[in-house]
C-alpha cells in the first residue's frame, strides 16, 4: 500500500465533508495494477457529539492502467452520475478531480456499497457462487439486473455522450474498430489468426436496430453481492451504447464459467433466457451472441496484446502483465476454433 | 544445464522457495507470476528450434501452393501482389497481407477460390498456433 498516499486522502475527503479531525478506518488498497488503483475506506468524523461514518472508494489513475487508452476516470465519472437516478444499482458518485496536484493523478470518489464480490476464479469464488446458485436469489438478481441494465432509458439519463451507433451495422463496425486501434497502439507483431478474425468480423457484422446500455463485462467478480441480491453493478470501464446480445453473449459465454454448466457460474441456461426475454420483452439472438463471442475473442487478443506491451515497454512492473504475452496464443486458438478451424 | 533447463530450475524456486516466504499479497502474486513466466519461457527455448524449423517448412510449403494457384488463374491484382510478397519474404506480416487481400477482393475472386485458398491458409495457422499453445499453456 502506498502509505505516503493516506494522510493526502484524508486531507482531500476532510476538505469536501468540510469536517475536521477525520481519520480513515478500514483502509484497503485493491486490485493492483490492472486497471486504475481502488481504495477502500471509511471516513470517520465528529460534529458535536454526534459521530459520522461515511464509506468511499477511491480510483486513481495509475497512468499506466490497461484500457487506460479507452476509459478515463472522468468518464467513468459521469457514467455513474447519470446512472444514479435510474433503478440500476450503482455506487454514488461523490467527486472527480482532474486535478495532479491533489494525489498526483485524477481520481474519483464514491460509494462503498455493502456486499462482496468474490473472484469467480477461484476455488473460495466458484464455492460462494455455487452455494448462492443452490440457494436461487442471486441468480435472478443477476438476470433481472442486466435486464434493468438493458431497458433503461439511457437518452433520458444522459448517457447519449458515449456515442449513439446508426441502426445497421455501425455498432459492430464501431467496436471492431475500438478493439483494432487499441491493437494498433500494443505494437505487437502481426498475427495472421487476428487479421482473419477481423477480416470475419467485419464480413459478417450483424445488423441491429435495438440500441441500449450495454456493460461491455457483464459477469460474477464485477458485480457486487450482498443478502443474494446485486447491491452494485462495478466495472464501468468498457459501456457502450448498442446490441444487447454484446452482453447476453458474454453471459453465455464459456470464458466466464470453469467447470460448471452455470453461466457466470450462478444462472441455469434455461433460466436465464425465460427470465431475460420475460423482463426485457427481447428475444436472444443466438446467432448474434455467436458473432459477438468471436468478437470478444478480438476484444481479448487485444487487451492482453495491451497488457503485455505496458510490461514490455516498461510501461508497469507488474509481472503479471508480462504474463498475459502467454495468453494471446490461447485467444488466437479461440479465434482460430471460432471460425473453424 | 542448457539456458531452458536454467529457466525451469529459477521457476521453481521461485515457486517453491522464495514465494512462500515473501509477505505481503502483492509481492507474494508477483514471485509466483514470476515463476509462471520463466516456466513458460523455459519451454519456449526449449521448442524454439523445432518450432522455428517446423514454421518455416509450413510457410515455404504455403508459399509454394499459393503461387501454383495463382499462375494463370486471372487473380485480382492486390491478391497477386500479396502473394508475391508473401513467397519472397515468408513472414507473419506479408501472410497477413494475403489474408486481408482476400477479404477485400473475395467478389472478385470468388467464393470458392476465396474458401479454398483461405482455408490453405488456415491450416497452416492451425498447426503454427497448436506449436504456440505447446508452451502457452
Amino acid at each position: 500500500m502506498n502509505d505516503a498516499l493516506i494522510p493526502r486522502i484524508r486531507d482531500y475527503v476532510a476538505g469536501r465533508l468540510n469536517a475536521r479531525d477525520v481519520t480513515l478506518e478500514r483502509v484497503d488498497r485493491i486490485a493492483v495494477g490492472w486497471s486504475h488503483e481502488t481504495w477502500l475506506f471509511d471516513a470517520v468524523w465528529r460534529e458535536g457529539s454526534a459521530q459520522h461514518r461515511l464509506g468511499l472508494c477511491l480510483r486513481r489513475d495509475p497512468g499506466n492502467a490497461l484500457l487506460r487508452h479507452l476509459s478515463t476516470l472522468e468518464t467513468q465519472f459521469k457514467v455513474l452520475q447519470c446512472l444514479e437516478p435510474t433503478d440500476l444499482p450503482t455506487p454514488k458518485p461523490y467527486w472527480f478531480e482532474s486535478d495532479a496536484a491533489i494525489l498526483d493523478a485524477p481520481f474519483l470518489v464514491m460509494e462503498k456499497v455493502a456486499g462482496v464480490c468474490p473472484s469467480p476464479w477461484g476455488r473460495d469464488g466458484r464455492a460462494f457462487y455455487a452455494a448462492a446458485a443452490r440457494r436461487g436469489g442471486l441468480p435472478n438478481s443477476f438476470t433481472q439486473t442486466l435486464a434493468t441494465l438493458h431497458t433503461l432509458d439511457w437518452r433520458a439519463a444522459g448517457l447519449d455522450f458515449l456515442g449513439v451507433p446508426m441502426p445497421g451495422k455501425s455498432f459492430a463496425q464501431r467496436e471492431i474498430a475500438k478493439w483494432r486501434e487499441l491493437i494498433a497502439v500494443s505494437d505487437h507483431p502481426p498475427e495472421p489468426i487476428l487479421t482473419d478474425l477481423v477480416g470475419w468480423l467485419e464480413a459478417n457484422a450483424p445488423s441491429t436496430d435495438r440500441v441500449c446500455l450495454v456493460h461491455g463485462a457483464y459477469r460474477t467478480g464485477n458485480l457486487l453481492i450482498h443478502d443474494d441480491r446485486i447491491s452494485a453493478v462495478l466495472d464501468w470501464e468498457l459501456q457502450v451504447l448498442g446490441d444487447p446480445m454484446y452482453d447476453v453473449a458474454y453471459v453465455l459465454s464459456d470464458l466466464n464459467r470453469e467447470g460448471t454448466p452455470l453461466l457466470s457460474n450462478l444462472v441455469e441456461r434455461d433460466a436465464f433466457f425465460r427470465d431475460y426475454e420475460a423482463a426485457t420483452g427481447f428475444t436472444i439472438d443466438e446467432n448474434a451472441c455467436r458473432y459477438y463471442n468471436a468478437l470478444y475473442a478480438m476484444r481479448s487478443v487485444a487487451f492482453w496484446m495491451s497488457a503485455s506491451g505496458l510490461y514490455a515497454t516498461g510501461r508497469s512492473n507488474d509481472i503479471r502483465l508480462a504474463r498475459t504475452a502467454y495468453s494471446v496464443p490461447d485467444v488466437l486458438d479461440r479465434a482460430a476454433k471460432e471460425l473453424g478451424y | 544445464m542448457n539456458a531452458a533447463d536454467l529457466l525451469q530450475r529459477i521457476a521453481k524456486t521461485l515457486r517453491d522457495d522464495v514465494g512462500p516466504a515473501v509477505d505481503g499479497e502483492y509481492p507474494k502474486t508477483q514471485a509466483f507470476m514470476a515463476a509462471v513466466v520463466l516456466q513458460k519461457l523455459g519451454r519456449e527455448l526449449e521448442f524454439a528450434e523445432a518450432h522455428r524449423a517446423a514454421d518455416a517448412g509450413d510457410l515455404r510449403s504455403l508459399a509454394d501452393d499459393l503461387t501454383r494457384a495463382r499462375v494463370g488463374a486471372g487473380v485480382p491484382r492486390a491478391i497477386d501482389d500479396a502473394i508475391a510478397r508473401f513467397a519472397a519474404v515468408r513472414d507473419a506480416a506479408s501472410l497477413c497481407d494475403v489474408i486481408e487481400a482476400l477479404y477485400e477482393t473475395r467478389d472478385e475472386l470468388g467464393e470458392s477460390r476465396f474458401v479454398a485458398w483461405l482455408g490453405r491458409i488456415r491450416s497452416t495457422l492451425r498447426a503454427q498456433i497448436d506449436r504456440r499453445l505447446e508452451f502457452a499453456k
